[in-house]
This record gives C-alpha cells, sequence and structure tokens, in this order.
C-alpha cells in the first residue's frame, strides 16, 4: 500500500466542509425560527406612528423613517450579536461533551481547520440570518418611504411650495428610506457579530461549561460597547484635558487590546440610521478592524487549543 | 518504512493532574508495546487500568508526559498520522442532525474523499454495516447498536491501514455482535491491523492474536494469546458421537498410565451466544416449542 501524501498544514477545503457541516447543524437546530418575531416585529411597525404625530408638518417624515430604521438595526444587533455568543458556545463544548470531537480529531483534520470551519459556519448563518432582516427592514422601510413621500409632496404642493423646495423635500426623505448607507449599518452589525462569534470562540476552547462561556462573552460584549466611554471617562478629565500617566496608559492600552472596542462598531450603524454620509473608506476600514480582531482571537483559540487534551 | 509496526508505543508514561496539591494521577506507567501490520491485538483490564488513556496516546488525542507512539512509523501527534486510521470510541455519538449517509459522507470528505469514489464507498460501508435501509434516517432516533454500527462505518471510509476500537460491541444485541466480531475477523483477512479494547473476554480470545494486559497503568502481561492461555500440562480431546464403550476404553488405557489422568468428561457445551444465534436465527418465536440444548 502506498504511503498517503502528508495533510497540510491548513486546508480551505477541509474548513469548508466543517463550515458546511455546522451551518445544516445550526439550520436543523430550527435556529431561524428566531426569525418570526422579528419578522412580526418588522411588519408590525408599519403600522406604528408616533403618539404625537399629526399630519405631516407635525413632525418630520424623516424622524419616523429614522424610527424604523432604529428598531430594525436595534433589533438586528441584539439577535445576531445574541445568536453569535450561544450558538458558538453551544457548538465546540456540545462536540467535546458528545465525543463528536474525538471522531473529527481522530481524522486527518488540524485543529485550526476545525476552530476556523465553526467560526465560518456561525457567521455563514449569522449572514443567511441578517439577510433575511434586511431584506424584510428594506421591503418595509420603502413601504413606509413611499407612503411619506406621498403624504408630504401632497401637503407640500396643497400649501404651495416652490417646487425646488419639493425636490428638496423629497430628496431628504428618499436619503431616509433603504439606501447603501443604511447597508453600511447592517454590515456593521453583522461584522460586531462575527468578533463576538471569535470570542465565544476563544472562551470556549479552554471554558469548561457553556454557561461559563455565554455569561463570559456576555460581559465582554457589554464592556466592548462601554469601553470607549470608560477609557475617556477614567483616563482624561474632560474639562482639564490632563494626560493619562503612564500606568493608566498601559492599563488602557490592555484593555483595548484585551476587548474589541464595539462602539466603533455602533457609531456606524448609529449615522446609517441618521442617514449621515459615511464613506466606503470607513466601512474598509471597520472591515480590517472586525478582521484583525478575528484574526488575533482566532491565533489564540488556536494557541490553546492545539494543546488541549480530550 | 514498509517494515514500521502498525502501533509502536514506546515507555509511555502519562500523567493528569490530581484533584487537589497539585499532585499526579499516574494514568499510564512506562507502556511499551508493538502491534505487527496485520494483527489484532486486544488490550484487557479493569476500568480505569488506562486502556483508554493509552488508545487516546496512540490517535494523539493526548500527548504522552514522556515516551511516543507511532502509526505505520509516524508519529501520532502528527495529524498525517490519521490518514491511515480510523477510530471507534466507546458509546459513540456523531451529529444526531445528520442521516447515516451524510454521516459517513461527512468523514469521508474530511480525509479528502470526493465525488463518486466517496458515493461508492459510502454505500458499500452502509452495505457491510447492514444499515442501508438506515440511510436516510437521522442518527437521533438511532438505537446503540446501530449507533455502533455507523462508527464503525465512519471510522473505516477511508480505508484504513489500522482500526482503533474502544468497546467495539459495547450496547450491541449478540447477533449484532457476532456480526461485529465476523467483520473485524474479515478486515483482519484483507491485512487491515485491528487494536481494540474490550470487556468481553470472551470475544477477545475469539480474534485477537495478540493481547496485552494493562492493570493500574502498568503492562503486566503481554503475547500470543495461544501462549498465554495453553495450559501446558493438559490435554484437550473432543469427540463426535463416541459410544460408552470408546469412552470406556479410553478411560482404562489412561488409568494404566500412572502419570495420567481424566480431569473431567462429559457432554461437549456450546456457548451462550451460539445458542442464542441458532435460537433467535432459525425459525420464528411462535413457531418454537421449549427444547433441551443439543448436546454433541
Amino acid at each position: 500500500m502506498s504511503r498517503p501524501a502528508s495533510t497540510s498544514f491548513f486546508s480551505p477545503r477541509r474548513v469548508l466542509i466543517i463550515a458546511q457541516s455546522t451551518v445544516t447543524q445550526l439550520v436543523r437546530m430550527k435556529v431561524f425560527y428566531f426569525l418570526a418575531p422579528i419578522a412580526l416585529l418588522f411588519l408590525g411597525m408599519q403600522h406604528f406612528d408616533m403618539p404625537w404625530y399629526n399630519g405631516p408638518e407635525a413632525l418630520q417624515p424623516e424622524q419616523e423613517l429614522r424610527m424604523h430604521k432604529n428598531i430594525c438595526l436595534g433589533a438586528m444587533m441584539v439577535f445576531s450579536s445574541m445568536f453569535a455568543i450561544v450558538s458558538t458556545a453551544l457548538l465546540i463544548p456540545g462536540d467535546i461533551e458528545d465525543r463528536t470531537l474525538y471522531t473529527i480529531l481522530c481524522k486527518p483534520v488540524p485543529r485550526l481547520d476545525y476552530l476556523v470551519g465553526k467560526l465560518l459556519g456561525v457567521m455563514a448563518v449569522i449572514f443567511i440570518a441578517m439577510l433575511v432582516m434586511d431584506v424584510l427592514m428594506v421591503v418595509t422601510l420603502h413601504y413606509r418611504m413611499e407612503a411619506k413621500l406621498v403624504d408630504a409632496m401632497e401637503y407640500m404642493k396643497n400649501i404651495g411650495y416652490p417646487e425646488r423646495e419639493i425636490e428638496a423635500g423629497r430628496a431628504d426623505i428618499t436619503s431616509h428610506g433603504p439606501t447603501l448607507i443604511l447597508q453600511y449599518g447592517v454590515m456593521s452589525h453583522f461584522l460586531k457579530a462575527s468578533v463576538l462569534a471569535a470570542v465565544a470562540l476563544l472562551i470556549s476552547t479552554f471554558s469548561t461549561s457553556t454557561l461559563f462561556t455565554i455569561a463570559t462573552s456576555g460581559m465582554i460584549w457589554v464592556i466592548g460597547e462601554f469601553q470607549s466611554i470608560a477609557r475617556d471617562g477614567l483616563f482624561q478629565d474632560p474639562v482639564l484635558g490632563d494626560t493619562p500617566g503612564l500606568a493608566e496608559r498601559i492599563v488602557g492600552t490592555l484593555i483595548s487590546l484585551i476587548f474589541p472596542d464595539f462602539q466603533l462598531f455602533s457609531s456606524i450603524s448609529d449615522a446609517a440610521a441618521r442617514a449621515e454620509n459615511i464613506l466606503p473608506a470607513d466601512m474598509a476600514q471597520l472591515g480590517w478592524l472586525a478582521a484583525l480582531y478575528i484574526g488575533i482571537y482566532v491565533v489564540l483559540s488556536w494557541f490553546v487549543f492545539s494543546d488541549k487534551e480530550f | 518504512m514498509s517494515d514500521a509496526a502498525a502501533v509502536e508505543v514506546k515507555n509511555l508514561v502519562k500523567d493528569f493532574k490530581g484533584a487537589f496539591n497539585g499532585g499526579k494521577v499516574h494514568a499510564v506507567k512506562d507502556v511499551s508495546l508493538r502491534i505487527a501490520p496485520g494483527e489484532v491485538y486486544g488490550l484487557i483490564g479493569p476500568n480505569g487500568s488506562g486502556k483508554s488513556t493509552t488508545m487516546k496516546a496512540v490517535l494523539g488525542l493526548v500527548a504522552p508526559t514522556s515516551g511516543s507512539c507511532a502509526i505505520f512509523g509516524r508519529n501520532s501527534l502528527k495529524v498525517d498520522s490519521r490518514m491511515e486510521v480510523g477510530f471507534l470510541p466507546e458509546n459513540p455519538y456523531f451529529y444526531k442532525h445528520l442521516t447515516a449517509a451524510e454521516t459517513v459522507r461527512f468523514y469521508g470528505k474530511l480525509c479528502g474523499m470526493r465525488g463518486r469514489k466517496l458515493k461508492e464507498r459510502i454505500e458499500e460501508l452502509l452495505e457491510l454495516v447492514g444499515l442501508q435501509d438506515a440511510r436516510n434516517r437521522r442518527l437521533k432516533g438511532f438505537s446503540k447498536g446501530m449507533l455502533q454500527r455507523i462508527g464503525l462505518a465512519q471510522a473505516m471510509v477511508q480505508d484504513p491501514r489500522l482500526l482503533v476500537l474502544d468497546e467495539p460491541t459495547a450496547g450491541v444485541d449478540p447477533t449484532g455482535s457476532r456480526e461485529i466480531r465476523d467483520l473485524i475477523l474479515e478486515l483482519k483477512n484483507r491485512g487491515v491491523t485491528v487494536f481494540l479494547c474490550s470487556h468481553l473476554l470472551e470475544q477477545v480470545q475469539q480474534i485477537c492474536d495478540r493481547v496485552g494486559i494493562i492493570h493500574q497503568g502498568i503492562l503486566v502481561n503481554e503475547g500470543r494469546l495461544d501462549d498465554l492461555i495453553s495450559l501446558e500440562n493438559r490435554t484437550e480431546l473432543i469427540l463426535e458421537n463416541a459410544s460408552a464403550d470408546l469412552l470406556e476404553q479410553i478411560q482404562s488405557l489412561v488409568d494404566v498410565t500412572h502419570e495420567s489422568k481424566v480431569v473431567s468428561s462429559g457432554n461437549a457445551r456450546t456457548t451462550l451466544e451460539d445458542l442464542f444465534l441458532r435460537e433467535t436465527k432459525s425459525k420464528p418465536a411462535r413457531d418454537r416449542k421449549e427444547r433441551k440444548p443439543v448436546s454433541k
């Protein structure tokens, strides 16, 4: 019998096989059922007007649309972040507990392939779920925007606004509809959820229970959301503008390295909800930052997992 | 490296951290063993004796504290060595969301198989382990015996030269157990090396060429099964259709010699396993009447 060829250090094909299996696993666990209440929320918002809303002149239609976007993006953020943590925390400890991992690692599968495959599988499911939610948001927002546009145009014409101002109003309302900038907001939540999945992956490699992984990842999520505010408050006097000391700088840097700064992701989403201009370069920078975080957490996970005994 | 042993364990020591005071638990103490290609080797010992730890070290799932393990000359800790090995863990669990065919396909793909070759291999293996009818059923509905069979199929998917089986017949009914035993013997005939541990000593005796006995982490005895269990000062003679006269003559011949004596005589007995298989395979249960055991 001829001697088999050596196994490559990292094989994208094997990673893909594990990722596909993870997607199948999560889909058959019926995780997409969670989308049903979100769909109801998005559809229900169509029929929800602010209580003080009383005609197009009382409140800018932009505010209605912004509220719609804020709720949609907020629901997407909560769903994707929680899903990233819980699903990643369930997968690897689950494989260890029921010894499925034995049979996988006894095949020519490097441990890095296994980890990256699991992470990509979770990210793929988050992507699909966010795509569905995104379509729902775009459709509902489009119809709401159209309705507001008709109301506003009719009102402006009736009271004799000049054509130039009517067009400016139209452009303003349209900018709060489904635009590319809004997609940047959705993308920022996807990137954030992916980073959270990588955090949960790292914790699950040394954690002894699913509950510990979920709780710790949740804690890191909260710290990540508020760390920039905390850093500003702790290390800089907003009035005097004192520069922090060496020890404070070290602590601040360590916090930034250990805990991802999720505020950066949220700021893009907030800007998207406000229909502010977001440059593609800003998005590219956010993408690189997310990739860097994910890369660091995957490498750390690999260090821990490569020496793990079962 | 064609003369390399299928499994070579050299001075394996494995310590685990104790629960208290940083003490150590010595799971395996200086175990050395060598399994030649094509051999069926059984590692037996009581619970907690170090069998599973030795197997895990061979598979690279635990790193030796000292010593080394190699599969066909390749260090067990290297991923390359796993191309040659198939493993069936004790009480195996697989992804319950997959069907039988999907499970074998998944493990086949992990071994780099694809296309028609993989498709044919899946069919061949499902037939071999008797799960063709359950090929599209999800594993969550499988019995323990069926899981054991699918475990064997996934272990064999890449046609490995070495099979490591941890309690391969645990939880399997006597019919399935016999089928697995026959399968191991068939694999042996095909030149596959089998390294197994089992509590069913009778089965180990039936299929293993060599046996190692491990106790408290030490390999206390090892060798060819025939050598280990034969009693040099005793001889067994089994006769068929022997008349009472013939037996009397044999007895009187033995009595003449003063060095020998007949220790026991009587009807040879079948095994309970054989009896069970005969009773359950021959006729439908309703047609059967109570009958005496058949004497040979």
